[in-house]
């Protein structure tokens, strides 16, 4: 007896959260069972776990807080991913925004009303700068992106801890490696959660509008599908992709100003904690849609914090990295299998299979 | 231990910490044995072989000095918002004390100053609050020591060394080593390479490589862990080490090692706390009472031995090595004739001594 299966070529959203969700649970159900083999109550760890993300005053705050650059970052692959570019350099972007605000929240002199908005341009434009060669590069002269854009993170990281180390290291109250408190920050709303959370919020939701309304919307969306087909329309690829990309760059570039000027404060190494590398998680994450890029930088969130959670709970770092990695992986493995369905009709000839 | 409580009443007396000091801080209610819960966070793995190695055992004395208390460890926690969560979610668990066992600035502090019930210290802190203190090791003695061997043993006067960042602990490492090794060879430099992790086994090995390709005969350094031993050891050059032993990493290299034991004073820290007497402070774990140099590695002739020994002596005696004139690697003279770095100007070194490149 044998059950024939087709693929789907374009999947439902419900067939797939349905897919995720069951993945979900296997990949729990595995990490209970481990744990339990290891001596550690998971009922117990589960509770802990809930009670100290959603369960709890910090555990919000601290997820809106986990959030905030995720759903930028993850904007920012999602961009390009949505018209087959891949932008692996939103680390990069991250660090080139966070050097821009910085720059004008240690040495600016303005009031903060003024400063802050000056500090997110400037966030937006160095991240734009710094994605600015390989978006030409791939543009015009067709240079992978994926290599030119992930190589420029590791240049941007060494930037930031020569700044922050060198000309812009603390010698007033002696934080070791990193810069001074920025003069402005951007004000809490609640608890630690600031408005940066808000403003990348309402990033998605207008980046989700845009996208869905505007003449350039609908044209990088053909360049993505099908270049060839875009400039028999007549649509400009090269300058589509330009545009895609510099968007991406300047979306990173304000999760980096954000994580900067409204949790870290100080710029130095490691601020920009993967984030520009998970943001391609949560763009795989949301697929199609740019509004899931939200409940995908929640679950990614709900991740690193649950990561958190058991290190505390002395479950040890590479433990939560393999738990981590299995979750992520039953994710997938749920997402693709959802795309496999039973055909209406099946094949009369159920003795065989070909 | 009459050593260490001088110190530390000089230490306390010096101007610019007094300023840090609070006004009141108030003591935190005693605890229970049974009822405390200490955390410990970590910078590296505890694995390390080193640093976070040596805390640890720390944490075990703990442990078996107060055996009904609950510790918790977090380790490898990065230095970024993430240390926030981590120390927070260790305020949320119920710990009554909180030990870093390196510097996470605001990270902690934010922390701290939101939960005014928790005891929070800090390696290489520099923030005294109502309820965070910082510790740390003046190993510039001994490392001004293991200068001394450098001096004697390195042939070409040239000293390399594997940085983290280009911070005090540093800059007092590198010129303390330095200043050690021109005491008996005025020509000796230092080569200094920074790779932007304490614990980054493969950027150490790298830049042990470098540093013996451009002509250093004698590696030193501050890393959590033994990389930089092994190349030594391949390349048929000196290596002294941090933290602990590492000999078995590089036998033929081996020098010595500044020498780490935060045992004796985590089990002061912790019962202090559990008796209600602990206070938020600064405090200095001394040559000889938690930081010291190791037992010489084998292949060390003996007359080199004695003569960094003798400064040992003088140093346990009080004697410091640390007297003006001394000049910066523009040739600016820093430090006065007769004059004597303090343990807190040492503590906050951030000039380049006199020879050493490859700091700013």
């Amino acid at each position: 007896m044998s059950v024939h299966m087709t693929r789907l070529s374009i999947v439902p959203a419900r067939r797939v959260a349905i897919g995720r969700a069951l993945g979900l649970l296997v990949a729990v159900m595995i990490v209970g069972i481990t744990l339990a083999a290891m001596g550690r109550p998971p009922l117990e760890l589960l509770t802990l776990i809930l009670r100290s993300t959603v369960g709890s005053r910090f555990g919000i705050e601290d997820l809106a807080l986990f959030m905030t650059p995720l759903m930028l970052t993850g904007a920012a692959v999602w961009v390009g991913v949505r018209v087959g570019l891949w932008n692996i350099g939103a680390e990069g972007q991250f660090y080139a925004g966070a050097v821009a605000a910085s720059a004008i929240g240690l040495f600016g002199t303005m009031p903060a009303i003024v400063e802050i908005p000056l500090m997110a341009v400037g966030g937006i434009l160095a991240g734009m700068v710094w994605i600015a060669l390989p978006a030409a590069a791939r543009a015009w002269l067709g240079v992978s992106e994926i290599v030119t854009t992930l190589l420029l993170n590791f240049v941007a990281s060494l930037i930031v801890f020569y700044l922050a180390t060198g000309p812009w290291a603390d010698h007033v109250t002696g934080a070791l490696a990193s810069t001074e408190r920025l003069r402005v920050g951007l004000p809490e709303v609640w608890g630690a959660v600031h408005i940066g959370f808000f403003l990348s919020l309402l990033a998605v939701i207008a980046l989700a509008a845009f996208l869905s309304r505007s003449r350039f919307g609908y044209e990088s969306a053909v360049v993505g599908a099908n270049p060839e087909a875009a400039r028999y329309a007549g649509m400009a690829v090269s300058r589509n992709v330009l545009i895609v990309l510099l968007l991406s760059g300047g979306l990173a570039g304000l999760a980096g100003m954000i994580e900067v000027s409204g949790t870290v404060h100080r710029l130095q190494g490691g601020l920009a904690n993967n984030y520009g590398y998970l943001g391609i998680v949560v763009a795989i994450l949301a697929r199609r849609s740019c509004l899931a890029l939200i409940p995908a930088a929640l679950l990614m969130g709900f991740i690193l914090d649950t990561g958190i959670v058991l290190q505390t709970a002395q479950i040890s770092a590479s433990a939560v990295l393999a738990i981590t990695g299995l979750v992520m992986m039953a994710i997938a493995v749920g997402d693709e299998l959802s795309a496999y369905a039973r055909p209406a009709i099946q094949p009369k000839t159920s003795g065989q299979t070909s | 231990m009459t050593a260490l409580l001088t110190r530390r009443a000089t230490l306390l007396g010096a101007g610019g910490l007094a300023a840090l000091r609070p006004a009141a801080a108030s003591a935190l209610r005693p605890i229970r044995e049974q009822d405390a819960l200490i955390a410990f966070g970590h910078t590296g793995p505890v694995t390390d072989g080193g640093w976070t190695h040596q805390h640890d055992l720390g944490v075990e004395a703990v442990r078996a000095a107060f055996p009904r208390l609950k510790t918790i460890f977090v380790e490898s926690i990065p230095y970024s918002a993430d240390a926030t969560r981590i120390f927070r979610q260790f305020v949320a668990e119920g710990a009554q004390m909180v030990m870093a066992t390196s510097n996470y600035g605001d990270f902690i502090r934010d922390v701290a100053d939101r939960a005014p019930e928790v005891a929070f210290m800090e390696c290489d802190g520099r923030n005294v609050s109502g309820n965070l203190g910082w510790y740390y090791i003046t190993h510039w003695y001994a490392s001004y020591i293991i200068g001394i061997a450098a001096g004697l043993l390195s042939k070409s006067g040239r000293l390399g060394y594997v940085a983290s960042f280009p911070i005090s602990s540093v800059y007092a490492g590198a010129n303390a080593t330095l200043l050690g090794a021109q005491s008996v060879n005025p020509n000796a430099t230092m080569q200094v390479i920074s790779i932007n992790a304490w614990f980054d086994p493969q950027g150490a090995n790298q830049a042990g490589a470098a540093l013996v390709d451009s002509g250093c005969d004698f590696l030193c350094g501050i890393m959590d862990e033994p990389a930089y031993l092994r190349v030594a050891q391949e390349r048929h050059v000196w290596a002294a080490m941090w933290n602990t032993d590492m000999r078995r990493f590089g036998p033929d290299a081996y020098v010595s090692s500044v020498t780490l034991d935060f045992a004796p004073y985590y089990v002061q820290q912790i019962g202090d706390r559990l008796r209600g007497t602990w206070r938020p402070d600064a405090h200095f774990l001394t040559l000889g009472h938690g930081v010291d140099r190791d037992a010489w590695g084998r292949n060390v002739p003996e007359s080199v031995r004695m003569q960094a020994d003798a400064a040992r002596t003088k140093m346990l005696a009080g004697w410091s090595p640390f007297v003006g004139p001394i000049h910066d690697a523009s040739g600016r003279m820093r430090v006065a004739p007769g004059q004597t770095m303090d343990d807190m100007a040492l503590y906050s070194w951030d000039w380049p001594l006199r020879g050493v490149s490859g700091l700013a």
